[in-house]
């Protein structure tokens, strides 16, 4: 008995691999409903994942946390925030702040949306020293002499289909497309960002001298929380009030209603799992039980218990493995062509496809595909094997 | 030496209230080579026995030494491991794995012990060969007869060239014809290459085909054991 090779007890060999793979295509239908229904879970918790990360990215990203945004006080829409533009002298004065960006923004909707067009209009260098874009087409020469000129993120382009050289139109708004570009923050990449004195003068808006918010690029050793209080001091004998906040708190203020749906999203994500946990084990165990007879015998010709074990949550992994696989590459290609965004207010939360994602819905596949065949594996191994030969 | 060595083997089950002795202190030896018979009506304890032998079930009390192995002590994978190298088993109904062709079903045994794809490879053809199936090897069980089911079943039974192979009713799915051509076959597996068998069958004409008939009635032999018959000399070994 020394002499023996168990590629049923415990290694996943080829022949244990063989079997599980007939055994599957012979009862192909009910293979075919299992991956597909796992295939859907891990879809929808692929898309939920990545709404989570978006809002995560938004709150915790470090270079928000130093920047801060000086609004109106008491007003939540871009539309209805109107700062006097050289405000932005008074602040640069104080200590700790590097430098002042006005910031005229123009949004199509404020109310929460998944195609919100939002317009930055802000001083092209500025643009472009302190902001993370990279122009994958187009030119920041064209964006800087042309007064219509805007770069358009890539989400909105991919959604909107604009390319560069395009004129784009939208409500009383019309640009030259100078660029399209992408950005390390996938928030950015839902943005188009337009001369300052483009956004201001044009008809309509009529904000010569008024900005609707201006953004503070602190000194990496000032307090944001202290400078925001100065900032709010010094202008409140100034003919607006003003309420300054981190960038990220902001955003987060900003969002609030629709981080709160989002937070709750994530029982969905939850629940898919759950979903094709039942729905695996359920099939593992109908398997199972239709086949007792066939583990007794296996165990009659010699397959140890362990190597039983192997079999079944094989049969289960698999079964979830393949289902998580495509749900999550779906998921992937879905997110990366949608470039979808969810927005409100001027800001926006952006669904993006992400390895970590992609990665932890595979994980997750394989530990449900584990949990789900244990307990029928179990059963199968511990099968009383005269009684079953004899029964059936 | 026997090769198969039962001592005061007891077996009960209880139902309800009722405790059954299927079998009740039995003795048997029996010597390599042999091909024993056991006969009985039913509840008598043959399957019970032939289960004892083989390994898939555990007795009272008393002891089953095969090959020097007492197999009452070993664990259930351990058991699992001495089956795998030690025991061929012929069921009545084949129980043939559905996915597997003929020739995986009858290879399946011998995957559980460490050979190389060669070594695999001739002992299935020559096991295919014995029972007459060579031509067959990629065939499905749904695509064989009952009588070429049984034979994939026999051949899965001595592919891995075990000390004992025990056949439950191995006839009795069978009709008259194909039945006769299972005992011709298992007769010449017995003589030719020396396979030690033990059988349970219900049938008088497949008990004549051993060299042993025993006969077990309420647990017990009532005929007392005949003679171990001495192997047939000029048996060809497999592989």
């Amino acid at each position: 008995m020394g002499t023996h090779h168990h590629p049923f007890a415990g290694k996943v060999g080829k022949p244990l691999v063989k079997y599980i793979l007939k055994t599957l295509w012979r009862h192909r239908a009910r293979t075919f409903l299992t991956v597909s229904g796992t295939a859907v879970a891990m879809f929808v918790f692929c898309l939920v994942g990545s709404v989570q990360q978006g809002m995560s990215r938004l709150t915790e990203d470090t270079a928000a946390n130093q920047n801060l945004i000086v609004f109106q006080e008491n007003r939540f829409c871009p539309a209805s925030s109107h700062l006097p533009e050289d405000y932005a002298a008074k602040i640069q004065k104080l200590d700790g702040v590097r430098e002042v960006i006005p910031i005229q923004v123009w949004t199509n909707n404020c109310r929460a949306s998944l195609d919100i067009v939002v317009f930055n209009g802000a001083d092209p260098t500025k643009i472009q020293r302190h902001r993370p874009l990279v122009l994958t087409d187009g030119s920041w020469q064209t964006f800087s002499n042309r007064q219509d000129a805007a770069i358009v993120g890539r989400g909105v382009a991919s959604r909107r289909n604009i390319s560069a050289g395009d004129q784009f139109t939208i409500g009383s708004l019309s640009v030259y497309v100078a660029g399209i570009f992408i950005s390390e923050i996938p928030a950015e990449e839902n943005l188009i960002y337009t001369d300052l004195r483009f956004l201001q003068y044009t008809s309509g808006l009529n904000m010569a001298g008024l900005v609707t918010q201006h953004e503070v690029v602190l000194n990496e050793s000032a307090s944001p929380d202290l400078v925001a209080s100065e900032i709010d001091a010094l202008l409140r004998s100034g003919a607006v009030a003003t309420k300054t906040r981190r960038k990220s708190a902001f955003q987060a203020s900003t969002l609030s209603d629709l981080i709160d749906l989002i937070s709750f999203a994530h029982w969905l994500g939850y629940a898919s799992i759950g979903l094709v946990l039942s729905l695996v084990a359920t099939t593992t165990v109908m398997s199972v039980q239709d086949r007792m007879k066939e583990y007794a015998v296996l165990q009659t010709l010699g397959v140890r218990p362990s190597g039983t074990v192997s079999l079944v949550v094989g049969e289960s992994l698999f079964l979830c493995l393949v289902g998580g696989c495509v749900g999550t590459f779906i998921a992937s290609i879905t997110l990366f062509v949608g470039s979808f965004a969810i927005g409100a207010e001027g800001a926006t939360i952006a669904f993006r496809p992400s390895l970590s994602l992609a990665l932890f819905g595979v994980g997750i596949s394989l530990a449900v595909g584990v949990i789900a065949g244990i307990a029928p594996a179990i059963r199968a191994a511990t099968v009383n094997i005269a009684n079953t030969l004899q029964d059936a | 030496m026997a090769l198969v060595e039962l001592s005061n083997v007891t077996k009960q089950f209880t139902k309800g209230e009722q405790t059954i002795t299927p079998l009740d202190q039995i003795d048997l030896q029996i010597a390599e080579g042999e091909f024993v018979s056991l006969m009985g009506p039913s509840g008598s304890g043959k399957s019970t026995l032939l289960n004892l032998v083989s390994g898939i079930d555990r007795p009272d009390s008393g002891s089953i030494v095969i090959d020097g192995t007492d197999i009452t002590q070993l664990s259930r994978g351990k058991l699992a491991d001495w089956r795998a190298e030690n025991l061929g088993y012929i069921f009545q109904t084949h129980n043939l794995i559905p996915v597997l062709t003929a020739y995986e079903n009858v290879e399946l045994p011998t995957l559980l012990l460490k050979q190389t794809s060669q070594q695999r490879a001739r002992r299935v053809q020559l096991a295919m060969n014995a029972v007459g199936l060579g031509d067959r090897v990629n065939h499905y069980p749904r695509q064989l007869s009952g009588g070429q089911e049984q034979r994939v079943g026999i051949a899965r039974a001595i592919v891995t060239h075990p000390k004992i192979v025990v056949a439950d009713e191995p006839t009795g799915s069978l009709d008259l014809k194909t039945s006769r051509q299972i005992q011709k076959l298992l007769q010449d597996l017995n003589q030719q290459l020396g396979i030690t068998m033990l059988m349970v069958t219900h049938d008088n004409e497949v008990a004549s085909i051993a060299t042993r008939q025993l006969l077990l009635n309420q647990g017990k032999f009532i005929d007392g054991h005949t003679s171990p018959s001495v192997r047939r000399e000029g048996g060809e070994a497999l592989g």
